[in-house]
C-alpha cells in the first residue's frame, strides 16, 4: 500500500520575527514495515540555510533558518511511502514470558540487548513510578507472555482513559494523565511507556501519521487527518513491537512512521529559536494522508 | 526601546548581563598535618619531615629569606596579582567584584625524573580519554561489546545525543584534557578526577609563574623549572589545526561573561593566546557559518575554544533556555565549519563511574593497563558495590556522577548518623546518579601560613594538550592548597590558596626565545582588527559612567564646602547647589520641591547621593556601573589602566568607612581620592591608549556625558537671574566645580560677571572643560567613525546633530544669552539653547548605540519545551 502525506505547520506572529533557527521531525523514516519513497519540504519564507540529516535515533531532521523579517512561517512535508500490508492476525500468546524479558534485559549481552536498554531508564518526560509498577503489577505476571502482557496495557489504558483533547497540552507530566485519566494520543504513549519502564520493560516512544477513512459514501476531507502517537515494546531475541493505545490495536499498515524516540522530546515535529516574533503566536497544523497505490 | 529621547537628563544603560551557570568543582583530599617546621631547615630536618631532598633548595632559599624577607615577597606578590586582576569570583557574594587570587609563596616542587613517569602516566589516560570519547560519540563499542554497562552512559545528563556522530579534524577529539590528583603518603600519584570539557585553571597557573618569576627571580632561576610556554604554543598550533584549508583561522574564546567565577583566566588566556574573547551575544550563525559581530560587519570564525560548559552552547539543539550559547551552532559544527574545542559533549567523560571500569575500558580501547593508577570508585548502580557503599559509607566520599546539578561531593566520615542516613535514601531511591570514592590520604608539603612554613595537603591539576600525533603534557600545573584545618575539601570556591608547581630539572632547560615562534608550520592568525561591538559599548558606558561620577562627586564636594563652610552662603544659593545635586545625579525627588527641613538638614540625604548603591546615579552606583564595563572589556585595558581602575574600586569601597559613620569634619576630603583617580583613568585615556575604535568610543562617552552635565548645571543654577551678589556666589561655585575658578581670576581679575563667566564655559575652546570644547571633540570623533555601507556624502544623523549643536552654539550672542526676561526673571534664551543642545547631544548618544552597538532581543522558544531537569 502506497500513501501519500502532506503535512503544514503554519505559524503566524504579532511581530515581525528577525531570524530563526528550527528543526523538523516532518520526513518518514524506514522501519522494517515501511519505506520513504520521496519527501520534499517547502518553506516559506525561503531559508538562507537547509540541511536534513539522520539524528541520533536514526530518524529524519530537517534543519533551517531564516534570516529575513517574516511575520508567518510555513513548512509543508509531503512525502510518499510504501507500507507492508502483513495481515494483523499474529497470536501473541507464545513467545517470552514478562520474566523471561526482564531476565534477558538484565542479563544477557547481545548488543542488540544492551542498546535496547537506553529505553527502559527514564528521559526527559518520562519517569518512572511506583505507583505505574503498582498499576500494571497483575498485567505483568511473571509467566504471561510478555506481548500479550503489553496487548492487556494497551487495552487497559483504551478503557480506562477518555480521549478529550482539550484537557491536555504537550507539556502535561504523566502523572496529571494518570491522575485524570484522559488526554490524547501523546499522553497515552507517555503514559503506557512509563508504565512499561516503571516495571523495567524499554518502550519507545513513535511519532507519525495514521489513515483514516471518511464515512461511507462522503468525501475525504483534506488536512483531516492528523498527527498520531503510539508505543514500541522491546522483546529480547524478537525485537520491538508497536502498540497503539488510542485505538486499542498493534500499529497497522495505516500507522505510518515519522519519527522514533525516548519521548516526544526527542521527535518533536518542529523546534525552534526565533528572535523577535512578539508576545503570542498562532500555530495551525494540517495533515493529509492519502492512498496513491 | 533603549532610552527615551525626550529625558535628556539621563541615559542608563541596558544591562544585559549573562549569568554563569553555577559550576561547582570541588574536590576531595584529605586532612591536615600538623607539623611545624624549623627555619633555617636542614637535610635532617627534611628527611625528618617526609620530604624528599629535591625540596632542600627550596627550602633553604625560603629559609634564608628571613620572616621579613618572605613577609616583603608575599606583599609584592599580593601587588602584582592585584594589579593584573587576578580574580576568581565568589557566586556567594553578590556584586562581588571577585575574590584576589591567592598564591602560597612557596612552590610545589617535584623532581624532573620523578615527573617523567607522571607525564608519561598522564599522556596514557588523555590518549585513553579521547579513545573513549570517540567511541561513546561513535561506533559506541564499549556498550555493545558490554565492557560497560549502559547506563553508565545512557543515564548521564552530559550523554549529549544531539552530538552523536560529530568528529574534529584531526587525530583527536579530546582538545584538552585536564586531571586532578594527589601524591597519598606512600608517594604514589592517584587521580581523583577528570575534566574534559571545558577544563580551567592553565591560565591560573601562567599566572601563577608569572608572578612566583619575578617575586623570586634568583630562586625561580637557579632551580632550572621546566617552562610552561610550550604548552600554550602546542594549544595555540593545534587549535589552528582544527579548521583546515583556512589560512588564517579565527579563533575566539567563548565566556560565559564577566560572572564567570573563572573569567580572569577567559581574558587572561585570550589575551595571552592573540584570540578574540567573546560571550554568546557577539556570536551568530549566518549562512551556515558562524561570525562575530564586530563594528565592521561580520568576521567570520574558524575555532572556538569555549569555557561554556556543553550543555549551555546551543540553546536549538541542547538546554533550550540557555542564554550563554549561540542558537544554530551544532548544525555549523556538524557541517565542519567551525570547529569547537572541547566538542560539545565531552563533558560525558568526566562521569566517574568510568574510573570504575578503567581497567577494562583501558584494555579495550588501548589493549593494555594504565600506568596511573584513578581512586578506587564504587558505582551505586551496581548491586554489590551498592551494598558495600551502605556498609562502609563513613570511610567514603559520595558524589554525583553528573556535576551540573548543583550537588557536592560529601565525605562519609564528616556527616552526622542522620544526614548519612538521608544520603542513603537518595542513593537508594537514585542509584544510577552516585558514585562513592575511597578517601586518599594526600601526602603535605610545605606551604607558608602566616609567614611560618608548615605542612599542608595540596592536589595537583595538570594539563594535557593535543599534538598532530599524541599530547603535550604542563610541566606541573595548578597546585591547590588545603587551608582549612580538619577540612577534606579543596576547592578555588571555598576559599584556599594556590601554588605555582615546579617540575626542576638537575640541568637548566634550554630557554625557547619566544613564546609565539611557532617551530612546527608557521600559522598566521587573522588580524585582530575588529573588536566584538560588545567590548566597544562598555568602553562607551565605561566613559560616561567615569564622567557622570566625576562631575557627582566633582559638584558635591562644592556642596560639601558650601554648606558646612566658613562663609556664609546666601541660603538661596545653598538651596539651588542642594536642587542641582538632585538634578545632575538623577536622584529624585530628592531636594527637588523639598520641605525646608530637608534643606536644613540634608547631611543623610546628600550620604545617600553618595553611599547608597541601590539608588541609581548615586556616586557608588555610578562606580560599580563603570567598574561593570571595565570588567567587560578587561582585555582592552592597559595594565596601569588595570591598576587605576584597581584604585577606584578601593576608593569605592573605602567610601563607607570614610564617611559610612555620618558626615565627618570636612567630609570633601574623604572624596578627593575618588577623584583623583577618576582624573588619573581619564589621563591614561589620553596618554597610553591606542587611537583605535575602542579609545574613540570611550571619549566619546566621556564628551556626551560631560556636555550633558553642564547642560544640567547651567539650567539649574544660572537661569533664573538673582542679585549680584547672589549670583556670584553661585557662579563661584560652578567655577569650583567646573575647576575653571583660578583661569577666570587670572584672566579677568575683578569680580565675576555672568558674560564673562558663560564665555568661558561655554564658548572658550581653550578651555577643557567647556561646552564648545565637548562638541568639537564630539563632532571630530563622530567623523572618524567607521560608517559601514555609507557611500554617500551626505551626513550621518548624529553628524548633523553636532553639526547642528556647535552652530547653534557659536551663533548666540553672550548679550542675548545673558539677559533676563523683565517678566520671568529668567534667562529664557539661554534656557531654550541649552534644552536643545541637551537635546541633540541626546540624539547623538541614541544614534551611536542605534548604529553601532548590538541590541539584540532575546531569543524565544518555538514551541516551549522544559522539561530538562522537572
Amino acid at each position: 500500500m502506497k500513501f501519500r502525506i502532506t503535512h503544514t505547520t503554519e505559524y503566524q506572529y504579532t511581530a515581525d520575527v528577525g531570524r530563526c533557527y528550527n528543526h523538523a521531525h516532518v520526513i518518514p523514516r524506514d522501519v522494517d514495515r515501511q519505506r520513504c519513497l520521496k519527501s520534499k519540504v517547502n518553506i516559506t519564507p525561503r531559508p538562507a540555510f537547509s540541511d536534513k540529516r539522520q539524528d541520533y535515533f536514526g530518524n529524519w531532521v530537517y534543519h533551517f533558518a531564516i534570516q529575513d523579517d517574516h511575520k508567518a512561517l510555513s513548512i509543508t512535508a509531503e512525502s510518499e511511502v510504501e507500507m507492508e500490508e502483513k495481515p494483523n492476525v499474529m497470536s501473541l500468546d507464545f513467545g517470552l514470558t514478562c520474566r523471561d524479558v526482564l531476565e534477558k534485559l538484565k542479563s544477557e549481552k547481545h548488543s542488540e540487548i544492551l542498546l535496547a536498554r537506553e529505553f527502559v531508564l527514564e528521559s526527559p518526560m518520562i519517569r518512572a513510578h511506583d505507583e505505574l509498577r503498582n498499576y500494571v503489577t497483575n498485567i505483568f505476571a511473571d509467566d504471561r507472555p510478555f506481548l500479550s502482557a503489553v496487548k492487556g496495557l494497551t487495552e487497559k489504558i483504551y478503557k480506562e482513559f477518555s480521549y478529550d483533547p482539550g484537557f491536555t497540552t504537550i507539556a502535561t507530566p504523566v502523572m496529571e494523565v494518570y491522575e485524570h485519566k484522559r488526554g490524547v494520543c501523546q499522553d497515552f504513549a507517555h503514559f503506557a511507556i512509563a508504565c512499561l519502564r516503571s516495571a523495567g520493560f524499554a518502550a519507545k516512544y513513535v511519532s507519525g501519521y495514521l489513515e483514516t477513512l471518511p464515512p461511507p459514501g462522503q468525501e475525504k476531507l483534506v488536512g483531516a487527518d492528523a498527527t498520531h502517537a503510539w508505543f514500541s515494546v522491546f522483546s529480547p531475541g524478537e525485537g520491538w513491537y508497536e502498540f497503539d493505545p488510542t485505538n486499542n490495536q498493534m500499529a497497522s499498515y495505516q500507522h505510518i512512521v515519522t519519527a522514533e524516540g525516548r519521548d516526544f522530546s526527542d521527535v518533536t515535529p518542529l523546534a525552534g529559536v526565533i528572535f523577535g516574533g512578539g508576545e503570542s503566536h498562532s500555530l495551525d497544523v494540517g495533515v493529509t494522508v492519502e492512498r496513491i497505490g | 526601546m533603549v532610552e527615551n529621547p525626550g529625558n535628556v537628563s539621563r541615559q542608563i544603560r541596558p544591562i544585559l548581563l549573562s549569568m554563569s551557570p553555577k559550576n561547582p568543582s570541588q574536590i576531595q583530599a584529605q586532612g591536615q598535618t600538623q607539623v611545624q617546621a624549623q627555619t633555617p631547615i636542614n637535610a635532617d630536618a627534611i628527611k625528618s619531615l617526609g620530604l624528599g631532598e629535591h625540596w632542600e633548595y627550596v627550602l633553604n632559599g625560603m629559609g634564608s629569606l628571613g620572616a621579613k624577607g618572605r613577609a616583603d615577597r608575599i606583599e609584592k606578590m599580593r601587588r602584582i596579582l592585584r594589579d593584573d586582576g587576578a580574580t576568581y569570583n565568589d557566586y556567594s557574594i553578590q556584586e562581588s567584584a571577585g575574590r584576589s587570587w591567592d598564591l602560597d609563596l612557596m612552590p610545589a616542587v617535584i623532581p624532573s625524573d620523578e615527573w617523567a613517569g607522571i607525564e608519561a602516566g598522564l599522556l596514557e589516560r588523555a590518549e585513553l580519554f579521547n579513545l573513549l570519547l570517540r567511541d561513546i560519540y561513535g561506533a559506541n563499542d564499549l556498550v555493545r561489546s558490554g565492557v560497560i554497562p549502559p547506563e553508565v552512559l545512557f543515564s548521564h545528563r552530559g550523554f549529549l545525543r544531539a552530538c552523536h556522530g560529530i568528529q574534529l579534524h584531526g587525530e583527536h577529539e579530546l582538545i584538552v584534557h585536564a586531571v586532578d590528583m594527589v601524591q597519598s603518603t606512600s608517594g604514589e600519584m592517584c587521580v581523583l578526577t577528570d575534566r574534559t570539557q571545558a577544563p580551567s585553571g592553565a591560565g591560573y597557573a601562567l599566572e601563577n609563574r608569572t608572578v612566583m618569576s619575578r617575586v623570586l627571580p634568583s630562586l625561580f632561576r637557579d632551580s632550572h623549572v621546566h617552562r610552561l610556554s610550550h604548552f600554550f604554543q602546542r594549544l595555540r598550533s593545534k587549535l589552528a589545526t582544527l579548521v583546515p584549508h583556512t589560512d588564517e583561522p579565527r579563533i575566539v574564546v567563548l565566556t560565559p561573561g564577566a560572572h564567570n567565577e573563572t573569567y580572569f583566566e577567559h581574558a587572561y588566556l585570550a589575551n595571552y593566546l592573540g584570540f578574540e574573547l567573546v560571550q554568546s551575544g557577539d556570536l551568530i550563525v549566518r549562512n551556515g557559518f558562524v561570525w562575530m559581530k564586530s563594528l565592521e560587519g561580520l568576521s567570520r570564525v574558524d575555532v572556538i575554544l569555549r569555557r561554556v560548559d556543553d550543555w549551555f552552547c546551543d540553546p536549538l539543539e541542547l538546554k533550550s533556555d540557555s542564554q550563554l550559547g549561540v542558537p544554530g551552532l551544532l548544525s555549523v559544527i556538524r557541517a565542519g565549519r567551525v570547529a569547537v574545542a572541547n566538542p560539545l559533549g565531552s563533558g560525558v567523560i568526566e562521569n566517574p563511574v568510568f574510573l570504575k571500569y578503567l581497567p577494562q575500558i583501558s584494555r579495550r580501547l588501548l589493549g593494555r593497563d594504565l600506568r596511573l593508577n584513578s581512586v578506587k570508585t564504587y558505582w551505586a548502580g551496581d548491586s554489590e558495590d551498592l551494598k558495600f557503599i551502605k556498609h562502609n559509607i563513613q570511610n567514603l566520599v559520595v558524589k554525583p556522577v553528573f556535576r551540573g546539578a548543583g550537588e557536592s561531593s560529601q565525605i562519609g566520615a564528616e556527616l552526622s548518623k542522620s544526614a548519612r542516613a538521608e544520603l542513603l535514601k537518595k542513593i537508594n531511591m537514585f542509584p544510577l546518579r552516585y558514585v562513592a570514592q575511597d578517601y586518599i590520604v594526600p601526602a603535605d608539603i610545605p606551604t607558608i601560613i602566616n609567614n611560618e612554613i608548615t605542612l599542608r595537603p595540596t592536589i595537583l591539576r595538570s594539563f594535557a594538550v593535543a599534538n598532530d600525533k599524541s599530547y603535550n603534557i604542563m610541566p606541573g600545573g595548578l597546585t591547590r592548597v588545603g587551608l582549612n584545618k580538619g577540612s577534606a575539601v579543596i576547592s578555588n570556591q571555598v576559599g584556599s590558596t594556590s601554588k605555582d608547581t615546579w617540575v626542576v630539572a638537575s640541568e637548566p632547560q634550554l630557554v625557547k626565545p619566544s613564546p609565539f615562534v611557532d617551530n612546527k608550520g608557521q600559522f598566521r592568525f587573522a588580524q585582530q582588527a575588529s573588536l566584538p561591538s560588545r567590548v566597544v559599548e562598555n568602553l562607551f558606558w565605561m566613559g560616561r559612567y567615569a564622567e557622570r561620577a566625576e562631575s557627582a562627586l566633582r559638584l558635591l564636594r562644592t556642596v560639601f564646602v558650601v554648606v558646612n563652610g566658613v562663609e556664609r552662603t546666601p541660603a538661596v544659593c545653598r538651596n539651588k547647589l542642594l536642587v542641582a545635586l538632585t538634578e545632575i545625579t538623577d536622584t529624585l525627588p530628592g531636594f527637588k520641591g523639598a520641605a525646608d527641613e530637608l534643606f536644613d538638614k540634608p547631611d543623610e540625604e546628600l550620604l545617600a547621593v553618595v553611599l547608597d548603591p541601590g539608588r541609581p546615579g548615586s556616586v557608588k552606583s555610578c562606580l560599580n556601573s563603570m567598574l561593570a564595563s571595565a570588567e567587560e572589556s578587561k582585555e582592552l585595558l592597559s595594565s596601569d589602566t588595570l591598576r587605576v581602575i584597581n584604585d577606584i574600586r578601593d576608593a569605592n569601597e573605602g567610601l563607607d568607612q570614610a564617611l559610612g559613620l555620618g558626615l565627618v569634619a570636612a567630609p570633601e576630603e574623604a572624596l578627593d581620592p575618588l577623584v583623583t583617580a577618576l582624573m588619573a583613568l581619564a589621563g591614561l585615556a589620553q596618554e597610553s591608549m591606542i587611537r583605535g575604535v575602542g579609545w574613540r568610543f570611550m571619549e566619546i562617552g566621556r564628551r556626551i556625558e560631560r556636555a550633558l552635565q553642564f547642560t544640567t548645571l547651567t539650567r539649574s543654577l544660572l537661569i533664573e537671574e538673582l542679585p549680584d551678589e547672589e549670583e556670584e556666589s553661585l557662579l563661584q561655585a560652578v567655577f569650583l566645580t567646573l575647576e575653571v575658578l583660578i583661569t577666570y581670576r587670572r584672566r579677568y581679575r575683578g569680580r565675576i560677571e555672568m558674560a564673562q563667566a558663560l564665555e568661558l564655559m561655554m564658548i572658550d575652546c581653550s578651555n577643557p572643560r567647556s561646552l564648545i570644547y565637548q562638541l568639537q571633540q564630539l563632532q571630530n570623533h563622530i567623523n572618524e567613525l567607521p560608517h559601514l555601507g555609507v557611500d554617500s556624502r551626505e551626513l550621518q544623523s548624529e553628524q548633523r546633530a553636532a553639526l547642528e549643536a556647535i552652530t547653534t552654539l557659536r551663533l548666540k550672542r553672550l548679550v542675548d544669552l545673558t539677559s533676563a526676561d523683565d517678566e520671568s526673571g529668567k534667562r529664557a534664551e539661554l534656557d531654550q539653547m541649552l534644552s536643545r543642545l541637551a537635546h541633540l547631544v541626546s540624539d547623538i548618544a541614541l544614534e551611536i548605540s542605534d548604529k553601532y552597538f548590538d541590541h539584540r532581543v532575546g531569543p524565544q522558544q518555538l514551541v516551549r519545551a522544559v522539561w530538562e531537569g522537572e
